[in-house]
């Protein structure tokens, strides 16, 4: 590959633009044509799903594929498809409050679990978004990797925001599957280093 | 162990393949479209019955409504479009009303 390709190609912008290109879509869209706002949640809120998931998945990938260097070039990437996964997750609320139109009819069905677990997802998101840069990484020293634990709970609650919002389990799970399979890998692994481990340092 | 890759590959295809089609909530076998009311008619209809109804369309033979219950529920409502009845009320997700099952409709949840 040319160096200068591999060079546009390797920086962050690049990127950015990227995983920006959905949204320009999206947004072009509703603001060209007379669709409702209300006909963008499901688009916004899979987009946000999605990358909430593929960033997660990141890590078992790294384990299960050690050394692969497009592995490595993800994982080195993987605040920036956190921080995209937060901005859909945003766009997915600006259509939802632009289709709800008043306070009053957010309050009333704030207390519905498809809505409230939908919400839940966006407070923990916020601060792993805020605390996505370099700053905050020296900041928080060995705090900042517990903070962004909070990522797996988040795709949880997203996980059961999207069943119960559409009262069916089957895309949401087809959706989830490749990270609980990769999750499920990487807890048998541990499970079984950990015994193997307890074995050998057993008395004899 | 070595199947993961592709179970994770059979998995992600699976995701990006299944079809946004009918959503299956509820599925009305009212005969052809030609005996159908129109959905203008039933926006008219809901209208004077205290809805406000900002779109309709087609899903699993029925008409399906997005818009504002009499009670002031933002809901998505299934009717008949012959008869107009109201078949499911959900909001959210969070079904409201279910028609009890009789002849002419079915819950299509069978996956």
């Amino acid at each position: 590959m040319p160096s200068a390709l591999r060079s546009i190609l390797n920086a962050k912008p690049f990127l950015w633009a990227l995983l920006a290109i959905p949204a320009a879509l999206i947004v072009s869209g509703y603001l060209s044509g007379d669709a409702l706002p209300g006909d963008y949640l499901h688009e916004t809120g899979e987009w946000s799903a999605r990358l909430i998931i593929f960033a997660l998945m990141l890590t078992p990938l790294s384990m299960l594929l050690r050394g692969r260097s497009w592995v490595a070039w993800l994982l080195r990437r993987r605040r920036a498809f956190g921080v995209a996964a937060f901005s859909y997750a945003l766009l997915h609320l600006i259509f939802y409050v632009l289709d709800m139109e008043t306070l009053r009819n957010i309050l009333a069905e704030i207390g519905a679990l498809s809505i409230w677990t939908g919400w839940a997802a966006l407070l923990l998101m916020l601060p792993l978004a805020l605390t996505s840069n370099e700053a905050s990484v020296r900041a928080l020293k060995a705090g900042w990797k517990r903070l962004q634990r909070l990522a797996y709970p988040a795709a949880l609650l997203t996980l059961a925001h999207w069943v119960f919002v559409h009262d069916n389990l089957v895309p949401a799970l087809v959706s989830f599957a490749p990270l609980a399979l990769l999750e499920g890998w990487r807890v048998a692994r541990s499970l079984r280093r950990g015994s193997s481990r307890g074995h050998r340092s057993a008395p004899i | 162990m070595k199947y993961l890759p592709h179970a994770l590959l059979a998995a992600a295809a699976l995701g990006v393949a299944s079809p946004a089609l009918a959503t299956g909530k509820m599925s009305c076998n009212a005969g052809p479209q030609k005996s159908w009311k129109s959905q203008a008619a039933l926006k008219a209809s809901l209208a004077k019955q205290g809805w406000q109804v900002r779109k309709s369309k087609i899903d699993g033979g029925c008409y399906e409504v997005y818009g504002t219950d009499p009670k002031g529920n933002r809901v998505e409502a299934y009717f008949h479009p012959v008869t107009f009845e109201k078949l499911l009320v959900s909001r959210r997700g969070q079904v409201l009303y279910r028609k009890p099952v009789a002849q002419e409709m079915r819950p299509a949840r069978v996956p």
